[in-house]
């Protein structure tokens, strides 16, 4: 419950929400969906700026880059006809995993994005996909690297008068495979692993190899460990088992009570395997 | 505050916290009372109405956020003496016992056949997998919403 919020702002431009968020007398935050908003206790929150009528809501294809407005509901990156290749591909499934109907319908891409939890499922595939971020702070933008926001937290990053208002993706209309793997107790349940891969071949070899993980590390990350080996290396069976037995290097795994620290131990080499198998049979000619 | 929204069709000026939830707005200041708190968490369904033609959980959704807004609920598709086809079909097939699930669940089914009016199984269970049912153990909602949109269609193919 944000039990001390008074006021409630329909800014209709990004600079006008900049504004407001950068208000000194108060402090105000960003609302998108409100899916986690909504559940939490802050009683510090004074004012709500409603991110809805920015008009953040695009999604265009273009010079072989796919651009998606921080406002879609991730049901519309679930259901889009614009998202395919190899790139866009992985938005969607990472998408559709997402929670029930009703929250894809709330949830947008910047809330996920920015409110990264264990949970959260479009992180691994936005740094499999080397996704820039675009940031507005009235008129002056800045572009990052996804990877930047999940260094510490995101709201370390991104200023509390900042706005994501949209994300960057490679379509990867050649040469590369991706593919994504949410392991749940049940369909609608948080994620006890999430695993996004994305390879791109050359020559016949992997020139880039993207795996990211989720759900059983404390923030989104790469393991750059298995990366780094398969940099160079055939897409092949066995490469791809020696590879996921790296799974773990360099990573500190979570404990919880949906599973303990021991069995994502075991299973996380064989969901990175299978991902890499799968990215391999479906890289684009 | 004041929040305009169109509530089943008819135009409302409601006065409301800013920091009020779309589903006390809805059961307390409107009388909408098919709206259900279930977990008020955002996981199980009960509270869920259409706005602007999307399923939202409104127990999660800020009243003022709907500023604008079209709300359907579903004392909006259907009333005891003119039940909706959706309606119908859950009673026929069982779909119904306590009740408490079923104003979610009957939206979700709306939400789907007016975007898809001739969907899979698959399709059925995925738009309903956010409406929990404690009673009636799915199988039957399921034949329920797949035998409304048969209605549907042959009702709409004797129109023409
Ligand atoms: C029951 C339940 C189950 C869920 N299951 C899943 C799941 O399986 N997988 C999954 O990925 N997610 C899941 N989620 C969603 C997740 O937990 C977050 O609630 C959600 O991603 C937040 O997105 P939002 O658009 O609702 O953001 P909001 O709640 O509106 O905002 C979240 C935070 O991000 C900030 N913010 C939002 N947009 C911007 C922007 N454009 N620029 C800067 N800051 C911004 C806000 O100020 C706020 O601090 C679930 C949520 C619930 C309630
Ligand atoms: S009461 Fe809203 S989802 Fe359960
Ligand atoms: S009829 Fe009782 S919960 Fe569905």
């Amino acid at each position: 419950m944000l039990a001390h919020v008074a006021r409630f702002y329909h800014p209709t431009t990004v600079e006008e929400a900049c504004s407001l968020l950068a208000a000194k007398d108060h402090k105000n935050v960003a609302l998108a969906g409100g899916t986690h908003l909504a559940v939490v206790e802050d009683s510090g929150i004074e004012g709500l700026v409603d991110l809805k009528g920015l008009k953040l809501t695009h999604q265009r294809r273009e010079n072989g880059r796919i651009t998606i407005g921080a406002m879609n509901p991730v049901e519309d990156l679930k259901t889009s006809t614009l998202l395919s290749g190899p790139g866009g591909n992985l938005l969607r499934l990472s998408a559709a995993a997402i929670g029930s109907t009703p929250l894809r319908h709330a949830i947008t891409v910047g809330g996920n994005l920015v409110a990264a939890f264990p949970w959260s499922d479009l992180p691994p595939a936005l740094l499999a996909l080397d996704t820039e971020v675009v940031l507005r702070r009235g008129k002056e933008e800045r572009v990052l690297p996804i990877g930047k926001l999940y260094e510490t937290r995101p709201t370390d990053v991104i200023k509390a008068d900042e706005l994501v208002t949209e994300i960057r993706v490679s379509e990867f209309a050649t040469s590369t495979g991706t593919a994504f793997q949410k392991v749940a107790r049940t369909k609608n349940d948080y994620a006890l692993i999430t695993v996004a891969v994305r390879l791109t071949l050359k020559d016949g070899l992997i020139s880039e190899a993207r795996v990211a993980l989720n759900g059983l590390t404390r923030r989104p990350c790469r393991i750059t460990s298995v990366e780094t080996f398969l940099t160079g290396k055939k897409c092949d069976k066995d490469i791809f088992r020696e590879a996921a037995k790296k799974a773990g290097d360099g990573i500190e795994l979570t404990s919880d009570f949906r599973a303990s620290r021991e069995y994502r131990e075991e299973v996380l080499p064989v969901y990175i395997r299978r991902c890499l198998e799968e990215a391999a049979a479906n890289v684009s000619k | 505050m004041k929040l305009n929204i169109t509530l089943n069709g008819a135009k409302k000026s409601l006065e409301i916290a800013p920091n009020a939830y779309l589903l006390d707005v809805l059961r307390d200041l409107a009388g909408m009372k098919s709206v259900k708190r279930g977990c008020g968490e955002g996981t199980c369904g009960a509270c869920a109405v259409l706005i602007d033609g999307r399923l939202r959980n409104s127990c999660i959704t800020f009243a003022a956020h709907c500023e604008g807004a079209t709300v359907l609920t579903v004392e909006g598709i259907g009333s005891h003496e003119h039940p909706h086809i959706l309606q119908k079909a859950f009673v026929n097939h069982g779909a119904t016992q306590c009740g408490y699930c079923n104003p979610g669940s009957l939206l979700a089914a709306k939400a789907l056949l007016d975007r898809n009016p001739d969907p899979t199984m698959d399709q059925v269970k995925e738009a309903l997998d956010g409406n929990l049912c404690r009673c009636t153990g799915y199988v039957k909602r399921i034949d329920a919403v797949l035998d409304a949109a048969k209605e549907m269609k042959s009702s709409r193919e004797e129109k023409r």
